[in-house]
């Protein structure tokens, strides 16, 4: 859980953030080309979670399996919630809301990393 | 409009649709850890993740009732954050001079120091943004 795919993840996760923040600044939505972009985005962290549940049954490291999953659902979901929650709303609520979310991610799969390895509980 | 009449703005709209989504993460968030703590292993700080489960049913009250219209949804709103301002306030006052009765972290434990303060910040944000739209007149602008 520790390569370079959830690098890449984060990555992604903070070009999104970027995107929205610059959209936060000029005041509006980018609108449809955001929403792809998440969808994008969404692709790329339903494989990191596919891999991380895949090696979550598959390996003998004994590590916190239930809070591990926990987090890689939250990583799957939370995205998605917020463009249901923006869904049609071009505001600048709308982008500050995708700037969390995108900047959470990162901190959020290093959690699932920190769990992975051992050096965080619940 | 009569000069006497109170106007309210919902508290679903303009910034309050970024705090009901900054609710809704601590929710589920709150929710979570709550969940897994008290299956996993209550026995080893009952109060802690007691509180836990408190706080997770004080985002989703708050959530939900800031997010809905309905008449008596501002009066809950209120209450709600109230209650969850007392209790990062109180929780975590006591957190730190009665560190031996937190073993294990809450969500409300150093005032949210472990969420970078946001619990602490985001009941006075909800009450200011209730106070805000409950105005009368100028709530509109």
């Amino acid at each position: 859980m520790t390569g370079l795919y959830a690098d890449v993840v984060m990555c992604v996760s903070l070009v999104m953030a970027v995107w929205a923040l610059v959209d936060l600044i000029r005041g509006r939505s980018s609108g449809r080309p955001f929403v792809i972009g998440v969808g994008v985005f969404e692709a790329f962290m339903a494989l990191f979670v596919i891999g991380g549940v895949v090696q979550a049954f598959t390996t003998t490291h004994d590590f916190a399996k239930v809070e591990f999953c926990g987090y890689l659902l939250g990583c799957l979901v939370i995205a998605p919630l917020a463009a249901w929650w923006n869904r049609g709303d071009s505001s600048r609520a709308a982008c500050a809301i995708y700037s969390v979310i995108f900047l959470l991610m990162p901190v959020l799969i290093l959690r699932v990393q920190q769990v992975w390895s051992g050096s965080y509980g619940a | 409009m009569a000069p006497n009449q109170t106007v309210s703005r919902s508290t679903a709209a303009g910034f309050g649709r970024f705090l009901i989504a900054i609710y809704a993460l601590f929710a589920i968030a709150a929710t979570s850890r709550s969940v897994v703590q008290i299956a996993t292993k209550f026995h080893e700080a009952p109060v802690a993740y007691a509180l836990s489960s408190v706080s997770a049913v004080v985002y989703i009250i708050a959530t939900l009732s800031l997010a809905t219209s309905k008449a008596h949804s501002r009066q809950l709103a209120t209450v709600t954050i109230i209650f969850e301002l007392v209790g990062v306030l109180v929780v975590g006052t006591l957190s730190l001079v009665m560190p031996d009765a937190f073993p294990q972290a809450s969500v409300w434990s150093g005032f949210g120091s472990g969420y970078g303060f946001i619990p602490l910040i985001l009941p006075i944000l909800g009450l200011w943004w209730l106070w805000r739209t409950g105005r009368n007149g100028d709530a509109e602008h």
